[in-house]
This record gives structure tokens, sequence and C-alpha cells, in this order.
């Protein structure tokens, strides 16, 4: 029964990374990158990234360093997008030669 | 019953810690990448703006519903062992490989594409760079795990897998995983931010 529901929420998680990434192309094609377009597009990432570490990869139950690396990795880059957008010229002085 | 403290104190790693060095290392890889891609985008707004719509669309969804329906066939493969079930297994896995040689094939037809359409690298435009440096270092992530599901299909006909033990399927499968999380992050960097 226990494998039964493990098995339709990672159905349900490859589904919703059908939808989703249908979803994004279509907000990439139809609007242009202004801030709500943006965060959309960071918060599409990180869902994404979260079903494949939670379902995917079953990293629930891992070991901290490997679950919060992951996850780590699996959310700061989604917002480093709403940063750049936010505060691009910032980073460009930052990271001038 | 597996007791609460067992597991806090014997956390479980996925496959083996062999595996996991090479996962953290290719994940360090594509930070560093990223974080270059973000000071690139930062420079230059308007290459970066302009960028995604000189690629096609078209074939960075097909590789993304690619790369997560082959991760997904190799989850099913992972539950189908844990159950005995070998040869479903081996099906689930075939089925993966079928669906990860797409991606290649893909990549082939979109360089064709956009070599015809003026998008190779050549003008120095730092967009295409970024994109080709991502998605190139990417395509060879892919073929390396393309190679490992090989060696996973051959070792599950072999029967060297049970529900026992099965660590390297595992262990292969958290790769591809790793490597389909990574995709997921470059296609809308490169496709969708425009």
């Amino acid at each position: 029964m226990n494998n039964a529901r493990t098995l339709g929420k990672l159905h349900l998680a490859w589904l919703s990374l059908l939808a989703l990434t249908l979803l994004g192309g279509f907000i990439g094609e139809m609007w242009n990158s202004g801030l709500w377009v943006s965060v959309t597009v960071a918060l599409i990432m990180a869902i994404k990234a979260r079903l494949v570490i939670d379902h995917f990869m079953e990293l629930g139950d891992a070991h901290p360093a490997i679950r919060g690396l992951v996850r780590f990795f699996a959310l700061f880059f989604p917002l480093l997008v709403v940063v750049t957008y936010l505060f691009g010229d910032q980073i460009a002085q930052l990271t001038g030669l | 019953m597996v007791e609460k403290a067992e597991v806090v104190d014997n956390p479980r790693i996925p496959g083996n810690r062999a595996m996991w060095v090479g996962i953290y290392a290719e994940l360090t890889e594509f930070a560093l990448m990223f974080l270059v891609y973000f000071a690139a985008r930062s420079h230059h707004p308007d290459a970066f703006r302009d960028g995604p719509q000189q690629l096609s669309i078209l074939a960075g969804i097909t590789n993304t519903l690619v790369m997560v329906t082959s991760s997904y066939f190799v989850a099913r493969a992972l539950f189908a062992i844990r159950a005995g079930r070998n040869q479903t297994c081996m099906r689930w896995l075939a089925a993966a490989f079928v669906t990860g040689m797409a991606y290649p094939l893909v990549k082939f037809f979109e360089v064709r594409w956009n070599v015809a359409h003026g998008v190779d690298g050549s003008s120095g435009d730092v967009f295409q760079m970024t994109y080709y440096y991502l998605t190139f270092n990417h395509l060879v992530h892919v073929s390396w795990g393309l190679l490992g599901m090989a060696w996973v299909m051959f070792r599950t006909w072999t029967g060297a897998y049970s529900v026992q033990q099965h660590h390297g399927l595992e262990a292969f499968a958290s790769y591809w995983h790793a490597t389909d999380l990574i995709w997921l992050m470059i296609f809308p960097l490169v496709y969708v931010l425009n």
C-alpha cells in the first residue's frame, strides 16, 4: 500500500514536470522578462527541481549533507534569477575586471 | 520497521559514496558556470534579453521533456528492482535508454538549425558563447550518463542486482537525476528568460 502511494506520487511528479515544462515554454514565448515573469520562471525552476529531488532522487531521508547541498543548489539559482533582475547593475559592478 | 533513531544514526546514502563525490563535482562544475552566466547576464543585459529568441524553443522543450521522462523511467526501474521484478526493471531501463538517446539526437538537429540561422558563436555574441558552453558541457554529462545506463542495463540483464543489493543501479539513478536537475536549471536560463 505504501509502495502504491509512493508510486502514485512518482506518476504525479512526472506529469507535473511535463506540465510545468510546457508552461515555462509558453511563458517564454508570450512575455518578455519583467519582474513578475522572472519571479514566475524562478518559481517554476524551483518547483521542478524540488519534484526531482523529492520524488526521483528520493532525498527526503538521505544523509543531511547530500539532501542539504542538492536542495541548496535547486533553490540558490532560481533565487539568483530574481536577484539578477533586481540588482543586475550592482552585480555587474561587483564582477567587473 | 526502521526506528527513527536508527535512520538518524545511519542516514541513507543513495547508491554509494563514490557516485556522490562525482555528483558533487558535477554540481560544483555547473554552479561555477551558472555564476559566470549570471555575471555575463548582468554585464550584457541586452544580449541576454535578445538571446533566447535566436534559439529553437521547440528543441529546448523537447529535450526537457526527454530528460524528465527518461528520469521517470529510471525511477520506475528502481521501483521494479526493489520489488524483485528484474525483467520489469530491464524494460524500464530500456525505455529510459531509448528516451535518453533522443537527447543527443535533438541536440544534433538543434545545432544544425542554429548554424543555418547564424547562431554559431562566431560573432563573439556573449549569449551564444554562454549558451554553447552550458549546453555542450551538459551534453557531455548526458553522454556519460547514457554509457552508464548501458552498463547498468547489462548488469541487470546478468542478474547482478537483487532486492537486497542494487546499490549500483541506485548510484546510477542518482547521477542521471542530477544531470536532469542541471538541465532543469539550464532550460529556463537560455531558452525562456528573454
